[in-house]
C-alpha cells in the first residue's frame, strides 16, 4: 500500500516536473519580450509536416505554427538576424531571409502527443525533409534545434 | 647522326623496356598506397565531426548538471531546473543510443556499451532526484555518489574519443597518406612529363623520317602531299629505270637497293636544275625543274636521258643502266596541283615504255588517245561479257571470186566492224590489238567464232552453200585452245571444216612458227585450212614462210597497187604468184579495184580475187541476197 502511494507520489512529481519543464517559449524582439505558452502557440494556423529525419527511424508526423508565421507576427524584417536558443544552451543564428524559405515549423506534437523535454521537446523546430531533399543537409540539420526555449529577433 | 640512327635508337628495345618498367613502377607504387590508405577510406569525416559535437555535448550538458548538483548540496538553487538538466540529459542519452544520426558515435570502439551503462546509471538516479525534492538528505548523500562516478565515466568517455590512442593513430595515418599521395603526384608528373617529351621527340622524328626514302634519303611520294603548289613554269618528268625489276630478281634487293642509288646520283650528276626530286618507288623519281634559257623540253629530255644512260661496273658484271621518261611540258594552263602533273608525266612515261623509245612528252593527243583507249577497253568488257552498252561489235563479209568471173563467189572473208556512241567506227586492227594488250584476246576471238556460226551457218544450212569462210585469227587464239574453239564454235555451230579458212599475218605466225605448225597439222584433219595473210609485208624471211604448212597466200594490196601504170610491178606480182603456185599454194590477190586491174590478174590463170572491183564488204543479209541471186551459177571452190 505504501509502495503503491509512493509510486503515486512519484507520478504526481513527474506531473509536476513536466509541468514545469513544460511549454513555454521566449520571444525577443524590437519592442520587449512575450513568453508563448503551448496553448498560445496551437491557437496559430498550424501547419503538419510528416518526414523522414536523421534521429528516427522511418516517417514521423510533427505539427505547430510555421516558423513564418511567427517571423510575420513580429514584423521581422528580412535582413533581421533570428538567433534559436535551446533549454540545453545550444544555440544557432540566421537570415530571417533565410529561415522564411524553410518552410520550417515550431513543432509543439510529435505524432499527435506533445514532447517532453526527455523527448526533446517541448518544441523543437523541424523542416519537411522528405518534401524538400535538397535540405537533408547539415548546413540545414543544425537549424532543427529541438528543447527551443528562446527566439531572439534582432 | 641519320634520322634513321636516332629512329632506331629512340624505339630501341632498351628505351622500351626504360619507360615500360617506369609505367610498371608507378602502377605498383599506386597500387601499395592504394593498399596503405584503404583502411581510411571508411572513415567518414562528417560522422568523425558529428561524434565529437556530440560528445561534447554531451559533457556540457553534463556539467551543466553538476552545477545544478552542487547548488542543490548546499541548499541552493532550484530542483526545477535540476530536473530541467537531468532531463536534458536523458534526452542526450536517448538521441546518443537510439538516434540514425549519432550511429558512427556508438560504433566507434565500444561506445554504444559504455553509453548504455551510464543511461542505466542515469535512471537509477531518478528515484534519489525525486526523493530530493522531499528534503531526502540520505537520497542526496547516495545521489552525490553516484553522480560523481558517472561524471568521472562521460570524462573519460569524452577524453578516450578525442585524444586517445585511435585518434592520434588516425591523424598520423592520414598525415602519412597525404605524404605518400604528394609523392606519387610528384612521380606521376615526372614520368607523365618524361613519356610526353619522348613522344613529342619520337612523333617529330617519325613524321620527318616519314618522307624520306631509307635508301636514298630523298623525299618520298609521302612528301608531295605538303607540296601545295607546282611551278605552272616548270617541267614534271616521271623517270623510271629501265628493267629494274630484272636487276631486283637477278641480283637481289642490296644489288638493286645500290642501283636506286646509284640512279639517284646519275641524276643528280646531270647538272640540270632541278626544284625537286622526289623518290616515287624504289625505281620512279619525280622531278621539278624549270627549262635552262634557250632549252627545248626536247634537249632536256636528251640531255637527262644521256646522264641516266651509264654503264654500271659491279665487281665482276657490268650493268647496262638507263632510265624511261615522261615528261609533262610546262604548262599553259597554268595547273598548280601536283596529282594533275604527276599523272600526266606518268601517264607520258607509260606511253613512252608501250612505244619502247626512251621517252614521251605528254601533249594533247596522246591525252586524247589514251582517254578513247579507256572508253573503248570499258566497251569492250563490257560487250563482250554481256553484249550491252555503248560499243556493238558485227561481221561484215567480202566475197572472193574467181577470175575471169566476177560473180564466181568462191568464198567470204568475215570482217570485223566496231562502232562507238561516242568515237564512231573504230578501225579493227585497233580493236584487236587493244584487246591483246588488254588480256582480251581470247574473248573476242571466241564472241568472233560464234557469231560467224551463227550467220554464216545458216549459207551451209539452208543454202547449199559450199564456198569458205575466211576468218582472221587473232595472235590470243592461236594457242592451245584453238583445236578446241575450232571445234564447239565453228564445226559444232553448224559449219563444215573443209569450209573453214584461218588466216594469221606473216608477223603472227612468224612468232613462233614451229608451234603454228603443230596447230596446222592439228587442224587439218578436220578439213581446216590456213592462209597467210598480208604476203609481203612482213618482217619474216622467206625460209619462215616455206617452212609454214599453210594453203592458201593472200598477196597484200600494195603489190596490186599500180600493176596497171608499171610493167615491172606487174611482172612483180606475177613472178610472187608464180612462186606461190610452185609451192602449191594456191594465191588470193588483194586490193583490186579496178578494171584495168581485174583484166591484168585475170591473165595470171588460176587465182583468186578479193577486192572492191567484185565486191565490197556487206552486211549478212545483203550477202544471203547475193548468193540467192548466184545461186544457179554458184562456183564450187577447189581445193
Amino acid at each position: 500500500m505504501k509502495s503503491i502511494l509512493s509510486l503515486v507520489l512519484i507520478n504526481l512529481v513527474l506531473t509536476v516536473g513536466a509541468v514545469q519543464a513544460a511549454p513555454k517559449l521566449t520571444i525577443h524582439h524590437a519592442n520587449g519580450s512575450e513568453t508563448l505558452d503551448r496553448a498560445q502557440l496551437e491557437a496559430m494556423p498550424q501547419i503538419s509536416l510528416t518526414t523522414q529525419t536523421p534521429y528516427f527511424d522511418g516517417d514521423v508526423a510533427f505539427s505547430g505554427p510555421s516558423v513564418q508565421q511567427l517571423l510575420d507576427r513580429y514584423e521581422v524584417t528580412d535582413d533581421a538576424e533570428v538567433t534559436l536558443r535551446a533549454l540545453n544552451n545550444y544555440q544557432v543564428s540566421v537570415e530571417a531571409r533565410e529561415l522564411r524559405q524553410l518552410g520550417a515549423i515550431v513543432a509543439t506534437r510529435m505524432n499527435g502527443k506533445t514532447m517532453s523535454v526527455r523527448n526533446r521537446g517541448p518544441f523543437w523546430v523541424m523542416l519537411p525533409l522528405s518534401e524538400r531533399p535538397e535540405l537533408d543537409h547539415e548546413d540545414y540539420h543544425r537549424l532543427m534545434i529541438w528543447q527551443l526555449s528562446e527566439i531572439d529577433l534582432d | 647522326m641519320t634520322g634513321l640512327a636516332i629512329l632506331q635508337r629512340l624505339f630501341s628495345r632498351a628505351t622500351i623496356v626504360f619507360f615500360f618498367l617506369l609505367l610498371i613502377g608507378l602502377l605498383g607504387a599506386s597500387f601499395v598506397t592504394y593498399l596503405q590508405d584503404r583502411h581510411l577510406q571508411s572513415i567518414s569525416l562528417g560522422a568523425l565531426r558529428m561524434a565529437s559535437w556530440n560528445l561534447a555535448q554531451l559533457g556540457n550538458e553534463a556539467s551543466a548538471f553538476d552545477r545544478e548538483m552542487a547548488l542543490a548540496a548546499v541548499q541552493e538553487g532550484d530542483l526545477d531546473d535540476l530536473l530541467l538538466r537531468y532531463d536534458i540529459l536523458w534526452s542526450r542519452y536517448d538521441y546518443l543510443l537510439h538516434s540514425a544520426e549519432s550511429a558512427p558515435t556508438r560504433q566507434h570502439q565500444d561506445n554504444e556499451r559504455r553509453l548504455g551503462d551510464l543511461f542505466g546509471q542515469l535512471k537509477a538516479m531518478e528515484a534519489d532526484l525525486l526523493a530530493l525534492t522531499g528534503n531526502d538528505r540520505v537520497a542526496s548523500t547516495t545521489l552525490a555518489a553516484q553522480w560523481a562516478a558517472q561524471k568521472e565515466d562521460i570524462e573519460k568517455l569524452v577524453i578516450d574519443n578525442f585524444v586517445g590512442d585511435e585518434t592520434g593513430q588516425l591523424m598520423a595515418s592520414v598525415e602519412s597518406s597525404r605524404d605518400r599521395l604528394s609523392t606519387l603526384r610528384l612521380i606521376t608528373f615526372s614520368v607523365l612529363v618524361g613519356l610526353f617529351l619522348y613522344l613529342a621527340v619520337a612523333m617529330v622524328v617519325l613524321r620527318r623520317q616519314a618522307r624520306r626514302d631509307p635508301v636514298t634519303g630523298l623525299p618520298n611520294a609521302r612528301s608531295l602531299e605538303t607540296l601545295k603548289v607546282v611551278n605552272p613554269a616548270c617541267v614534271v618528268a616521271a623517270v623510271e629505270i629501265n628493267r629494274f625489276q630484272v636487276t631486283l630478281s637477278e641480283l637481289g634487293t642490296e644489288v638493286s637497293n645500290a642501283l636506286t642509288r646509284r640512279f639517284a646520283e646519275a641524276i643528280r650528276a646531270s647538272g640540270l636544275p632541278l626544284e625537286n626530286l622526289i623518290q616515287i618507288s624504289q625505281s620512279e623519281f619525280l622531278m621539278m625543274a624549270a627549262l635552262p634559257r634557250g632549252m627545248t623540253v626536247e634537249d632536256w629530255a636528251e640531255k637527262l636521258c644521256r646522264a641516266t644512260t651509264f654503264q654500271w661496273s659491279l665487281e665482276e658484271m657490268v650493268i647496262g643502266v638507263s632510265g624511261i621518261l615522261g615528261i609533262d611540258p610546262l604548262d599553259p594552263s597554268g595547273e598548280t596541283g601536283w596529282q594533275t602533273r604527276y599523272q600526266r608525266a606518268h601517264r607520258a612515261l607509260i606511253q613512252a615504255r608501250l612505244d619502247g623509245c626512251r621517252y614521251h612528252i605528254n601533249e594533247d593527243s596522246l591525252r586524247r588517245r589514251m582517254q578513247e583507249e579507256r572508253v573503248l577497253q570499258q566497251g569492250l568488257v563490257r560487250f563482250l561479257g554481256n553484249g550491252e552498252g555503248t560499243l556493238s561489235l558485227h561481221l561484215v563479209y567480202q566475197p572472193t571470186v574467181r577470175v575471169p568471173d566476177k560473180e564466181s563467189v568462191v568464198g567470204v572473208e568475215v570482217l570485223l566492224r566496231c562502232h562507238e556512241q561516242s568515237l564512231g567506227w573504230v578501225p579493227p586492227n585497233r580493236v584487236v590489238d587493244l584487246c591483246e594488250r588488254y588480256g582480251l584476246g581470247l574473248e573476242l576471238g571466241r564472241w568472233l567464232f560464234s557469231a560467224v556460226a551463227a550467220e554464216a551457218g545458216t549459207l551451209y544450212r539452208d543454202m547449199d552453200f559450199r564456198g569458205s569462210v575466211s576468218i582472221n585469227l587473232n595472235p590470243a587464239m592461236l594457242g592451245p585452245t584453238l583445236l578446241d574453239d575450232v571445234q564447239h564454235r565453228l564445226i559444232n555451230g553448224g559449219l563444215p571444216g573443209d569450209c573453214l579458212l584461218m588466216e594469221i599475218t606473216e608477223d603472227n605466225a612468224a612468232l613462233d612458227f614451229r608451234r603454228i605448225n603443230e596447230m596446222i597439222d592439228q587442224l587439218h584433219p578436220l578439213g581446216v585450212r590456213f592462209a597467210l595473210d598480208d604476203f609481203g609485208t612482213g618482217h619474216s624471211s622467206l625460209e619462215y614462210v616455206r617452212e609454214l604448212r599453210v594453203d592458201r597466200i593472200k598477196i597484200d594490196r600494195c603489190f596490186v597497187t599500180g600493176i596497171e601504170n608499171s610493167d615491172d610491178r606487174c611482172r612483180f606480182l606475177g613472178s610472187i604468184i608464180a612462186m606461190a603456185q610452185q609451192a602449191y599454194m594456191k594465191c588470193v590477190i588483194e586490193g583490186v579495184e579496178n578494171q584495168t586491174q581485174w583484166e591484168l590478174t585475170a591473165g595470171f590463170g588460176d587465182v583468186l580475187v578479193q577486192g572492191f572491183y567484185a565486191y565490197r564488204p556487206m552486211p549478212f543479209s545483203d550477202l544471203k541476197a547475193l548468193l540467192q541471186a548466184n545461186h544457179g551459177e554458184l562456183a564450187q571452190e577447189q581445193a
